[in-house]
């Protein structure tokens, strides 16, 4: 049954739910513009942020504070992702590897199974909750989750750091001059390999975040990090690889367009309405809402 | 051991090196290039001028040789140890960051000078005194400069570190022969603010020798003529790349 109230409901949870999906999506986008790689284990990153919550909340901290739990998760995620990448990532520079993309695609998938196959090992297949204590949020007249609204609050302030880290520092200027030119990078005196190392850790912190704030929505468990990793690259479909603006809006927009499809047609098919919308894009503009057209000879 | 000749800032012996195993574009090549002058490589196409610039900046490593500046050894060094040596790179292809402001390139060229605000500063005002075309255009983004602007604008991201040697390849490549003039203005601009010495690859001969203090000769990865630029007369050049095409 139709109504405005459950449309603006529905329209603000869409909202919610995509802009921390675009965290996702903005790691794997953020990796690819500097790295010049696409992480395929993304997800698995995402997965460890929400079982390093997890212990953080519910072995350490307490449930009142999992928003100090949040960035703990994060940076422990950052720490990891600046030990991986020059065991597993570097080589494709230094190394004289000519199929760079091959490379990236079978290391990455390799550690998404060692992780994924490390973290069923330690904890099992179950499904584990760190709970949380915050009260339904109402929005005018409409209920909200309050653990979803806390998340998406947070995402908020995270893209903000995120913009400032990018817009008002020298690491920033330099991580945006490499994703348009990383010879001119070199030629000004910076050690791109070491930049690289950076942008990994941060672009698999972005998922850390996600995993972390969605712990006590989506649970924890070993492969939570599938479906997220799945809207990630649905988001840079319809947003166009390597376009940070154009992540934010597609995952907005695939948000609200999942939201509108669960509550007005039918729930069950909650991801299928996410392909539909990448299956139009590609028909439209296969280049993606933001993304470059590559000329064609 | 340095050997360097006195007066020589940068000097290369017997350098070996190429992009995939067992094909060596440079084979032994050997020059020095003394402080202050141009220094121009001319040669054939595939000759090894642009790799030996490569090599020398740190994109390349040489297979074997030697590689001092200023007496002190940098083959094999990564590109940013090289840049912290005193040493500038200026590609074939425009350098510059397209999305990013004129003025947040020359930020990027003064990348090296990040934490001496002030002597950033200046540095700034001194490129923007040089080339005024860049100062109006300071909070306009990098590709939406013309060409010639462009040109200058990476040029004068390597000013900003006031580089003891600068490493210009081929400059001139795919230009209109009317705009051939202006970029060697634009590296004597570059030079006389700067007092850098140039590494100049170019295959645009005729008009690169009178700009030219010393001229070497590259073929088939070795030195085949060296000497002032004067002894380059038009009728000996021509004869050298005759040589150099038939074998």
């Amino acid at each position: 049954m139709f109504s405005s109230e459950l449309l603006a409901q529905t329209l603000i949870a869409g909202v919610m739910i995509g802009v921390i999906y675009a965290l996702m999506a903005l790691g794997i986008t953020f990796i690819y513009s500097i790295v010049k790689m696409i992480n395929w284990a993304m997800g698995e990153f995402y997965m460890i942020g929400s079982f390093v919550q997890y212990a953080l909340v519910v072995y350490l901290l307490g449930p009142d504070l999992w928003w100090v739990a949040a960035p703990l998760s994060a940076a422990t995620v950052f720490l990891l992702g600046m030990v991986i990448e020059p065991i597993l990532i570097k080589p494709m520079f230094t190394q004289g590897i000519e199929r760079r993309d091959d490379y990236a695609t079978v290391v990455t998938i390799a550690l998404l199974l060692l992780l994924r196959n490390l973290a069923t090992a330690l904890g099992g297949p179950y499904q584990r909750n760190p709970g949380s204590d915050l009260p339904t949020v109402m929005i005018g007249p409409l209920p909200e989750s309050g653990a979803r609204f806390a998340a998406f609050l947070c995402t908020l302030l995270a893209l903000a750091l995120f913009y400032l880290l990018l817009k008002r520092t020298w690491l920033g200027l330099a991580l945006r001059a490499a994703a348009q030119s990383r010879i001119g990078v070199e030629t000004a005196g910076i050690d791109i390999l070491r930049l690289d190392q950076v942008a990994f850790g941060i672009g698999v912190a972005l998922a850390a975040i996600a995993g972390a704030l969605l712990a006590p929505v989506f649970f924890v468990f070993p492969t939570n990090g599938v479906v997220t990793t799945v809207k990630g690259f649905e988001i840079i479909v319809i947003g166009g690889l390597g376009s940070i603006p154009g992540a934010l809006v597609a995952g907005i927009l695939l948000g609200v367009v999942e939201s509108l499809g669960t509550a007005f047609i039918s729930s069950p098919y909650q991801n299928a309405y996410g392909f539909l919308l990448v299956l139009l894009i590609l028909l439209i503009r296969p280049s993606g809402l933001f993304g470059e057209r590559v000329r064609q000879a | 051991m340095s050997g360097a000749a006195e007066g020589t800032l940068l000097e290369i012996e017997d350098l070996r090196a190429g992009y995939q195993r067992g094909v060596e574009i440079l084979q032994g090549l050997s020059l020095a290039v003394p402080a202050g002058s141009l220094t121009l490589v001319i040669g054939p196409n595939g000759a090894g001028k642009s790799t030996l610039l490569r090599t020398i900046f740190g994109f390349l490593k040489p297979l074997s040789g030697a590689i001092r500046f200023r007496g002190a050894p940098i083959g094999g060094l990564r590109p940013y140890r090289v840049k912290a040596h005193g040493i500038g790179f200026v590609p074939q292809e425009i350098n510059t960051f397209p999305q990013l402001t004129v003025a947040e390139n020359l930020q990027m060229g003064g990348w090296t000078l990040r934490r001496d605000r002030k002597l950033l500063a200046e540095r700034m005002e001194k490129v923007y005194a040089t080339f005024p075309a860049l100062a109006e255009r300071r909070g306009k983004r990098a590709g939406e400069l013309s060409g010639g602007q462009g040109r200058q604008l990476s040029v004068a991201r390597e000013m900003m570190t006031e580089p003891a040697l600068l490493l210009v390849d081929e400059p001139t490549a795919g230009l209109a022969p009317n705009l051939v003039g202006q970029v060697y203005e634009l590296l004597a601009t570059a030079r006389r603010a700067t007092g850098a010495t140039i590494l100049l690859v170019d295959q645009n001969i005729e008009d690169a020798i009178p700009h030219a203090d010393r001229v070497y000769m590259v073929n088939l990865g070795r030195i085949k003529a060296s000497g002032p630029a004067r002894e380059f007369g038009a009728e000996r050049v021509r004869q050298l790349i005759q040589e150099c095409l038939l074998g």
